[in-house]
């Protein structure tokens, strides 16, 4: 087996299985692992997204999460608690379509932006925000500062 | 900042009422590297990059639009993150829960070959941490957990 990336996130859905075979067709993911009960249940999936991880769960609460709950976002006003930032090698435009023809809700169309990358965000079938990202242009530190107004730092040192 | 390092595909965006503080705390409790953070006027993070290992995350906030905290919720996420460790689980634990974490399960070495533990952050966010003592086939997970593993071998062939 190879060696696990530092960090890999866990996506809750109401029904695992459906957004699976949802982000197989719109975002090209392929299911690696499925850890299923003898109910069919899905206890632990794993789907890869260029040569990256991303878990897939069912939505619980118990015990073995204290006062938390893992819920999918139309249980917090349609709202979520961490979104996924995937970074495309190239054709990002291609993958908007191929999104959206899926039934992708499309929250920001593909557009430059001022640090040097062109995205487009979107919106799955639970409500989950996937923000996807393509490198266009290396931008230094005080080209993005001029082009922005804001302020970038590398430590909170200063602050 | 242009000779950074390439990031892995994949990077979660975690929201936060007080990004400055949870990039603070992050760094103290768990171990994360700041090496990017951009401002706006407000004092809020627009963006900010945090690496452990190979892996990095981003800490963004306050929310706005289709975000929330955790902390705004009962404790309700709607994805989590796992950080797996080379070596020294049990002393990271410590480090956490001394910075303020609430561990949420002790470490325990898992039926598939994982020590484990969990905790929620400063904003309630969930975290689980492993650190692998024991590699298993998948024949071995299915004996010791009781799930069918299918996985893309098994499937194609």
């Amino acid at each position: 087996m190879a060696e696990r990336p530092a960090i890999v996130s866990c996506v809750f859905y109401k029904d695992p299985i459906a957004a699976m075979h949802w982000l197989e067709k719109a975002f090209g993911f392929e299911t690696t692992t499925l850890l299923t009960d003898a109910d069919g249940n899905v206890g632990h999936a794993e789907m890869s997204f260029l040569d990256a991880p991303v878990g897939i769960g069912g939505e619980w609460a118990g015990p073995q999460l204290g006062g938390a709950r893992m819920a999918a976002p139309a249980d917090l006003g349609g709202a979520g608690t961490q979104f996924l930032r995937i970074e495309l090698p190239e054709g990002l435009d291609d993958h908007c379509t191929r999104a959206r023809a899926a039934g992708a809700r499309i929250t920001a169309e593909p557009e430059d932006q001022f640090y040097g990358a062109r995205t487009y965000r979107a919106m799955d079938p639970e409500g989950h925000i996937w923000n996807f990202s393509q490198t266009v242009r290396v931008v230094s530190g005080d080209e993005m500062e001029a082009a922005s107004g804001l302020k970038i730092r590398t430590s909170l040192e200063e602050v | 900042m242009d000779d950074r390092g390439r990031l892995p595909s994949i990077g979660p965006l975690i929201w936060y009422r007080d990004p400055q503080a949870a990039i603070a705390w992050l760094q103290a409790a768990f171990g994360f590297e700041l090496r990017l953070v951009v401002e706006g006027d407000d004092g809020g993070v627009i963006h900010s990059e945090l690496t452990f290992g190979d892996g990095y995350i981003m800490v963004v906030g306050p929310p706005r639009e289709k975000a929330v905290s955790p902390a705004a919720w009962g404790g309700r996420s709607t994805q989590s993150v796992h950080v797996q460790l080379k070596a020294g689980l049990d002393e990271h634990c410590e480090r956490a829960r001394a910075a303020g974490a609430h561990v949420v399960r002790e470490p325990a070495t898992q039926p598939y070959g994982d020590r484990v533990y969990t905790c929620t952050d400063l904003e309630d966010h969930p975290w689980s941490f492993g650190q692998t003592v024991k590699v298993m086939s998948d024949g071995e997970v299915e004996q010791a957990t009781g799930h069918r593993v299918t996985t893309k071998e098994t499937t194609h062939g």
